[in-house]
């Protein structure tokens, strides 16, 4: 019962989290709109017994991305020009609508394999294992290190004077 | 009423909805960034949800969302000090007036 | 795990870090592109070595270690050897970040190379956006307002891209509950036919996954990026962009759909014919856009969009294709080495021609015959090889590829991308035209450096040789296919 409650609660402002991302004229706005979203999916996460992957993403993106987000806001002073919409709104807002109709009926209509088995709970010790022990993601976690040089590569080089 | 797979892909659809909705129609490049971060976290919902229904004993869904989550991170980096970049460098273009759908 | 084969990419990463190092303390800067290139020289000479071998995957079969992987390997080290040759003259104006250019180029080939051995969903991934991370900064490496706006919209629209892929793969992952290729075919294979037909998530999770590569690969509609990127970014990486990125988006795109996606015949049947109305659509609509253009690397671009159409006229057949048949493989493979050569070659010389011109305008290229006969006798080559016309590489592979995709059953898109070489004839002798028959602006010759000079001589070796005797190439690309005969 109390997973019912929580998961209605947490889709209802998880939902209106995202369209106040969309919706809301004032940038700043915006983006603690998206921060509650982001908080919202970690709660959606501990729902789904993800407990590491909600710690993961508080940290990552509500500490850092939000953090990185706002920082941006600030030193443009993009909060002065707004959010405007282009001229694709409505041509936007059909393709959306579309797309979201295709899409639900899509994952209605397919006979997912799901299984009934319990979920794994605790998760951290066998993510560890699946990352890098034997039968694991190594190599993917080997591309996301050079991943990373690359991106810090690239945002330095970028973001300094010419 | 119980709480299964459906319920948290339709949620997830429309998460992804409002992302791409905000991609095409705004013109404001970190509110594109933004939206992108919703897309990806509403995808991130979706793989989680089939790793908890699907395959609970193996976590491979949630292994996959650990890795976005790590892309996620990195693209906002990079956008972001574009969008410092072009802030710094040139006051004539407008980050608000970008049109990305132009020819 | 025998992490002997995994060298050559270890290869690049030690070279990428060294020179990002020696950056910081030698005043030689011309250094750096040696360095860079002698790592690439080790990392095809080991690539080379494991041609033909038989290896098992490594990394929990994660990477394959297969013909296919290493054609692709090859092709990527060769066309990062040319970008680097062709870029040091263009790099050396730079008074900073030198070391980081190369490197960067470094960890794009390593992505690309990875793209086009993983076998796994999340590994592919990865791939792709070390591949595209590493572009997005090397777009905007100029730091100049078109530069730097190319750069962002690369970068919006490539995540945006990448979500979607993401989505795609995430519903084959619900639906399958497997990551790895062969696990996911085996799946699909498993299901009784009734089962598949009532899935519509699975064919949505395809539809968006040509959706995400297609952005790659710039078919039409997904090619929006291509003509602003092209203009913005330091030629070199133009280059580079329009060659590599699309060669890897080609290999994910081989691998995956015929790995997973191969057999039962009516699913490859379906997205065959995806891949065949994309084709049809992206050669008609780069050719027209590309007509009226003035400036030649917008030009490029949607040629090179409309090259992408030719290249999925392959994916179509091979759709089509029963599984003893890799023609239209084998035909993707050549049309794409073949191309690599011919765009590396035209965008070579046009390096050559804007450094003295600071222009990109086709007719500043007017009576370029008389001022730089050599770049202008190459530059017509690798434009007559784009059209398809003997004796240049264009030709065979144009002539390779269509003959697969009529012997299964797709002439009529053979009709339709016959009509459209006929009509890119128009754009691209144009620019042969002026120039020759143009009246030169001023008498001066147009000086190129010797690293310029020797990209250029190989591309157009390369162009002539698989256009006079294909015999050999055609072979290696056969070999490289055969990994897709069962």
């Amino acid at each position: 019962m109390g997973m019912v409650v929580s998961f209605w609660i947490l889709a209802a402002v998880g939902i209106i989290a995202a369209l106040g991302v969309v919706l809301l004229r004032n940038v700043f706005r915006a983006a603690l709109s998206l921060i509650l979203c982001f908080l919202i999916v970690a709660g959606l996460y501990v729902t789904l017994s993800a407990d590491f992957l909600a710690a993961v993403q508080i940290l990552v993106y509500v500490g850092a991305i939000s953090v990185l987000i706002i920082l941006a806001i600030m030193m443009t002073r993009e909060v002065a020009q707004g959010s405007p919409n282009s001229r694709f709104q409505i041509p936007a807002f059909i393709v959306a609508i579309l797309f979201l109709e295709v899409l639900v009926l899509t994952l209605i209509n397919t006979p997912w394999p799901v299984s009934s088995m319990p979920p794994t709970a605790p998760t951290t010790a066998a993510l560890a294992n699946s990352l890098f022990g034997e039968g694991g993601y190594l190599l993917s976690v080997e591309i996301a290190a050079v991943l990373l040089l690359s991106a810090i590569l690239g945002a330095v080089v970028l973001a300094r004077e010419k | 009423m119980v709480i299964g797979l459906q319920h948290y892909l339709i949620l997830s659809a429309i998460l992804f909805s409002i992302g791409l909705y905000g991609v095409l129609a705004k013109r404001n490049a970190v509110i594109i960034l933004m939206c992108i971060e919703l897309m990806l976290n509403a995808v991130n919902i979706t793989l989680v949800a089939f790793s908890r229904y699907v395959v609970p004993a193996m976590l491979t869904g949630q292994v996959f969302a650990i890795f976005v989550i790590v892309v996620a991170a990195a693209e906002a980096a990079v956008g972001l000090a574009i969008i410092l970049a072009i802030y710094r460098g040139f006051e004539d273009i407008d980050v608000s007036k970008i049109d990305l759908l132009k020819w | 795990m025998n992490l002997a084969l995994f060298i050559p990419e270890i290869t690049l990463l030690v070279i990428a870090a060294i020179v990002i190092l020696l950056d910081l303390f030698i005043e030689q800067k011309r250094w750096l592109a040696q360095v860079s290139i002698s790592g690439l020289v080790i990392a095809g000479g080991v690539t080379i070595a494991m041609w033909g071998g038989s290896y098992p995957a490594i990394f929990n079969n994660m990477l394959a270690v297969d013909n296919f992987a290493i054609f692709f390997k090859m092709l990527f080290l060769g066309i990062a050897f040319l970008v680097i040759l062709s870029s040091t003259d263009y790099v050396s104006k730079f008074s900073k970040f030198q070391g980081e250019y190369y490197a960067l180029v470094l960890l794009a080939t390593l992505g690309m190379m990875l793209m086009a051995a993983t076998t796994n969903l999340i590994a592919i991934y990865i791939a792709l956006e070390l591949t595209s991370i590493s572009l997005y900064a090397l777009v905007g490496f100029l730091k100049d307002k078109k530069s730097t706006e190319a750069s962002l919209k690369y970068l919006l629209l490539g995540a945006v891209a990448s979500a979607v892929l993401l989505y795609g793969m995430a519903l084959i992952f619900g639906f399958t509950g497997k990551t790895q290729l062969g696990e996911i075919a085996q799946v699909i294979q498993s299901l009784p036919p009734m089962t598949l037909l009532a899935s519509p998530g699975l064919l949505l999770g395809i539809v968006l996954l040509v959706a995400g590569f297609g952005f790659k690969i710039a078919a039409v509609p997904f090619q929006m990026w291509v003509p602003d990127v092209y203009e913005g970014a330091p030629t070199p990486i133009t280059a580079y962009l329009s060659v590599a990125s699309k060669a890897a988006g080609f290999a994910v795109i081989l691998r995956v759909f015929f790995s997973a996606f191969g057999l039962p015949v009516w699913l490859s049947l379906n997205w065959g014919l995806i891949f065949a109305a994309l084709a049809a659509i992206s050669m008609t609509v780069g050719n027209i856009i590309a007509i009226p253009q003035a400036n030649i690397k917008r030009m490029l671009g949607y040629s090179s969009i409309a090259q992408a159409g030719y290249l999925m006229v392959g994916l179509a057949a091979m759709g089509m294709a029963s599984a003893e048949n890799i023609l239209g493989q084998s035909g993707v493979l050549f049309f794409l080495a073949s191309y690599a050569f011919t765009n590396m070659g035209a965008f070579i010389a046009i390096i050559a021609i804007s450094n003295k011109l600071n222009s990109d305008l086709i007719e500043d290229y007017s009576g370029m015959g008389k001022r730089a006969p050599l770049l202008a006798l190459a530059l017509t080559l690798c434009l007559i090889s784009l059209i398809g016309m003997p004796p240049a590489a264009g030709f065979m592979a144009k002539f390779y590829i269509f003959n697969a995709a009529i012997q299964n059953g797709l002439l009529w898109l053979v009709i339709i991308a016959v009509i459209n070489s006929v009509v890119s004839a128009y754009y691209y002798l144009r620019v042969v035209k002026v120039m020759w028959l143009g009246e030169a602006a001023s008498a001066e010759k147009v000086p190129s450096s010797g690293a310029l000079r020797l990209a250029l001589l190989l591309c157009c070796i390369g162009v002539l040789l698989l256009g006079v005797i294909p015999g050999y190439a055609i072979r290696l690309a056969q070999l490289a296919a055969n990994i897709f005969a069962y």
